[in-house]
């Protein structure tokens, strides 16, 4: 399905006494296909082969793809689960005895009993991640309403895509990350890429990317750094950090005024136009320009690029997402798309950037406070009923909503929720202001973290359950397209580490649950259960068997029954989600970042990664490759800037905002705004940027403002430094 | 059908993947065997790789009193022979892009071998496998000579080899600037 001209038939390299397992990347949602070398002697994993065959990305990997193979085997793997009698010691490595499983799931279920007695069944909660299967996603999800009975779930998709989301469900009514497969995206004409360091982190994207420039189309990049995108962009819109959406008004106001808007489509398929073009109005060129320090000739003449493109494709990441106002500006650039009506066509569309490798497929199975499979409504009573008849239970006992993640971390600090279920993240490095974060861990009762090595945040547990890699079990993932993807399992597990879908059904099961989950006794009984549980809802998976996915090399939800191939392009038909079929023209006026630069603090700081890590980089940093490459974070800083300050590259110095302060080596560049630094935020403990940033929530996806907030620099003693 | 590594540096983000899956390849015990440089660190972003362009003559082996550097058939030349290489390194000396690396401990000149094991049955090297930008690729003839015409400039400056290069060599090298020449489509 979809090869085209990149696809080339090779036949890959076996080793004598080798096999090789098709698989797909750990990280991000590129989810690059993969060939994991298994050694038939030792059944050890022991090394990666390009899996040419895999459409999306014909063998291509980003560094830490070709290295990813190495967590498995890894010195640091936790081999049998941890106990910590000494609680004085949270925050630290120090104090964790091995246990056995029994002792350790003895103790877990004792606390959660005995916390759920006295302060009522929401005094627990869990905190989940998307680097995981749907499968297991789905079930984190069932686990926390009928094991727990807790309202209290949430998900790091809150600090990853939960804006993308609110965006897309907003205009479309659907959220589906991308309305196009990735094989589209070189045969476009025009790319307009905003807040994507689309080279770093989705660096197999770029040979499509590329191809757009050869074949004599247009990329359009906005980014306050001049990233390796941005250096060969035909036009690089370098805004504050922050001002997204005042630059989208700008540029959907340069549409309309320049005619470049198509009026059947708007009449037919949307809503909102009138209102958005009398609010887009006083965005002129110069009134942009003010607000986002973006040349006023460079406004129009992106909008001349994107309006006159027969097909173009705006996508955007993080850096417009990571915002108090992320939802605005995914609706604004959206709307971009939906006045000149290049939606709902082959080669042209809207997408983001998915960020982690199942950040599609986990954020629409119930791991959402007020989600639950298929992208049902915890808040709909239908939906709640359909989703009961598959869990056995009664509407009653369906947990009413909860709180985003950031704010379950506020009620730990309030002591509302006293005991923490955390899996398949580590937010006591990727949550903002990790002063407040870290001692709201401490302020817990009862801790339990459940991962493949001691991050930063199992630091703060009471009891740690080794996990395995995704390379030790088996399940589908839903990469950046919304094509569902299959891993596949190479190895046993190593020590005594067990899938988080097991740890969960064994701990149902001494919580008095067992009757709804002790059925489950292989990945694949978890996948039917979970295709189950979809079925009906928008996120349909119920036709997604695995037998299809390895025939198809994937399959695009809504895939509704056996006979259903699955949903490559969205939106063709012109008919979207909302009840009346239209889509939203959004009209959204202009907010600032929650922080603006001051006297006291007069820099931007921004966040964000770089190509050798992986999110709280618990796993690169480990890998001896991606280590040496990136082994500590910096400053970037601009030389007129750094002369300002008169510091030197290289030179050690002290960055510090309202809420936190650290120490890093200044990274000298002009490729970084004048007013701007950025800081990679992979690293833990003193060195975390996070320790910086401000917890200024969107006030719909709740997301935190990673991407703008007010710094101030200051030269520091060598002797304070050691 | 014969192909070659073709390099289009214009590409180049920097990721490094090209070193990392070096170290993947069969007979490289783990180490990389080539080079990405930051061209202009303090200015942007701009980064580039530096292969070993398997010179048709190559002075490496020229220069080896040995004969530890072997041409293979298909072109490659090889890394020393274990038991030939003297530990002299005039190889690293002798090459005009200072390609051999040299391994102090084993007193072993080390180089890249194109994945000999790979391309000896025309299956692409690590390195133009896994380049997510497509800097590195692995190509027939025709396939180069239609990026030769694809990127024609009239200024001259599409570069396969010469003039710029040593000599002849069996990689071919397209060097920034290509999108000059390129028609935009409206
Ligand atoms: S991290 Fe992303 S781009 Fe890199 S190999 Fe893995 S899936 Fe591909
Ligand atoms: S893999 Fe390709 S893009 Fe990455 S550094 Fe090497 S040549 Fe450049
Ligand atoms: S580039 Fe250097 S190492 Fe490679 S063949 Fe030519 S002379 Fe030898």
């Amino acid at each position: 399905m979809q090869r085209d001209k990149f696809f080339k038939e090779i036949e890959n390299l076996n080793h004598p006494n080798e096999k090789l397992i098709k698989t797909h990347c750990s990280y991000c949602g590129m989810q690059c296909g993969m060939n994991l070398r298994v050694n038939t002697q030792t059944n050890k994993i022991i090394g990666v082969e390009p899996r040419y065959d895999w459409p999306v990305t014909v063998g291509k990997m980003c560094p830490k793809g070709v290295t990813a193979y190495q967590q498995t085997n890894h010195k640091d793997r936790l081999l049998k689960p941890l106990i910590r009698d000494d609680a004085s010691l949270k925050g630290t490595a120090e104090g964790f005895r091995e246990a056995s499983w029994e002792e350790a799931y003895d103790l877990i279920a004792k606390k959660f009993k005995e916390l759920q007695n006295e302060y009522g069944k929401d005094s627990l909660s869990v905190f989940s991640g998307v680097s995981m299967t749907n499968e297991k996603c789905y079930l984190t999800g069932k686990f926390a309403r009928v094991a727990l009975g807790t309202r209290y779930i949430d998900y790091n998709g809150r600090f990853c895509m939960s804006s993308a989301a609110g965006g897309f469900l907003r205009s479309f009514g659907v959220d589906r990350g991308s309305t196009l497969p990735w094989t589209d995206i070189h045969e476009t004409d025009c790319l307009f890429i905003a807040g994507s360091n689309t080279a770093e982190c989705h660096p197999t994207s770029m040979f499509r990317i590329w191809n757009v420039q050869e074949r004599g189309g247009y990329i359009i990049v906005v980014d306050p750094r001049e990233t390796p995108i941005a250096r060969r962009a035909d036009l690089h819109l370098d805004l504050k950090p922050g001002t997204d959406l005042a630059l989208a008004n700008g540029i959907v106001n340069q549409l309309i005024e320049m005619g470049y808007i198509d009026e059947e489509f708007i009449n037919k398929h949307t809503n909102g136009f009138e209102e958005t073009k009398e609010l887009v109005k006083e965005f002129t060129p110069d009134y942009t320009s003010m607000l986002t320090g973006v040349a006023p000739e460079k406004i129009i003449r992106a909008a001349e690029i994107y309006g006159k493109a027969p097909n173009a494709v705006v996508m955007f990441a993080r850096g417009v997402e990571q915002q108090h106002k992320g939802v605005d500006n995914v609706s604004a650039y959206t709307n971009m798309a939906l006045v000149t009506g290049k939606i709902g066509r082959p080669k042209a569309g809207v997408a983001t950037f998915t960020g982690q490798g199942n950040g599609q497929g986990g954020r629409e199975h119930g791991q959402k406070s007020d989600l639950l499979p298929g992208y049902r409504k915890i808040t709909n009573p239908k939906h709640v009923e359909e989703v009961c008849s598959v869990w056995g239970i009664t509407p009653e006992e369906m947990p009413q909503p909860g709180v985003s993640a950031y704010e379950m971390i506020e009620l730990m600090e309030q002591k509302t929720i006293r005991g923490l279920y955390l899996l398949c993240s580590n937010p006591a490095v990727s949550a903002p202001n990790q002063n407040f974060v870290r001692k709201a861990f401490k302020t817990l009762d009862f801790m339990v973290c459940s991962d493949f090595y001691l991050s930063e945040s199992a630091e703060f547990a009471d009891v740690v359950l080794p996990a395995v890699t995704w390379s030790e079990d088996e399940g589908t993932v839903t990469n950046i397209e919304g094509r569902i993807i299959k891993i596949n399992k190479a190895q046993e597990p190593v020590g005594e580490s067990k899938p988080d879908w097991q740890i969960q059904v064994e701990l149902a099961e001494r919580l008095g649950k067992g009757k709804y989950f002790s059925h489950l006794k292989t990945a694949r009984d978890v996948a039917d259960e979970f295709r189950l549980a979809t079925k009906g809802g928008y996120a349909d998976y119920y036709g997604a068997t695995w037998d299809k996915i390895d025939k198809q090399d994937g399959v695009f939800w809504p895939c509704k029954n056996e006979n259903d191939e699955g949903t490559p392009h969205m939106f063709l038909d012109k008919k979207f989600y909302h009840p009346d079929g239209k889509a939203k023209i959004c009209a959204l006026p202009y907010r600032p970042p929650a922080e603006e630069p001051c006297e006291k603090y007069p820099l931007r700081l921004t966040t964000g990664r770089v190509v050798y890590h992986y999110l709280s980089g618990n796993q690169t940093r480990r890998i001896p490759f991606l280590h040496d490459m990136c082994p500590e974070p910096f400053v970037e800083i601009h030389p007129e800037t750094a002369s300002k300050y008169n510091m030197e590259h290289e030179e050690k110095v002290r960055l510090f905002t309202r809420r936190g302060e650290a120490i890093y080596k200044v990274k000298i560049t002009e490729a970084i705004r004048k007013d701007t630094v950025f800081v990679p935020y992979h690293f833990g403990h003193e060195e975390s940027i996070n320790l910086l940033t401000i917890a200024a929530l969107d006030p719909i996806s709740r997301m935190p403002e990673f991407k703008a907030c007010a710094a101030q620099l200051e030269k520091v003693e060598l002797k304070k430094v050691q | 059908m014969k192909k070659r590594l073709y390099l289009e540096l214009e590409n180049c983000i920097g990721c490094r993947s090209c070193l990392a899956a070096c170290t993947q390849c069969g007979g490289h015990e783990e180490r990389n065997r080539n080079y990405v440089y930051d061209v202009n660190p303090l200015v942007n972003r701009q980064t580039m790789p530096l292969m070993c362009l398997h010179c048709e003559n190559p002075a490496c082996a020229r220069s080896c009193p040995a004969q530890a550097i072997q041409i293979h058939e298909t072109g490659a030349v090889l890394s020393a022979l274990v038991e030939k290489c003297i530990g002299c390194q005039n190889c690293t000396i002798a090459c005009p892009y200072g390609i051999p690396k040299f391994d102090q401990e084993q007193n072993l000149m080390y180089k890249c071998d194109l994945c000999i094991d790979r391309t000896k049955d025309g299956i692409p090297p690590m390195c133009a496998s896994v380049c997510p930008s497509n800097t590195l690729q692995w190509l027939t003839d025709e396939e180069i000579e239609n990026k030769k015409k694809q990127f024609n400039l009239d200024n001259g400056k599409w570069v396969t080899s010469m003039p710029y290069l040593e000599g002849e060599t069996n990689v071919k090298v397209n060097l920034p600037g290509i999108l000059q020449g390129i028609t935009k489509l409206f």
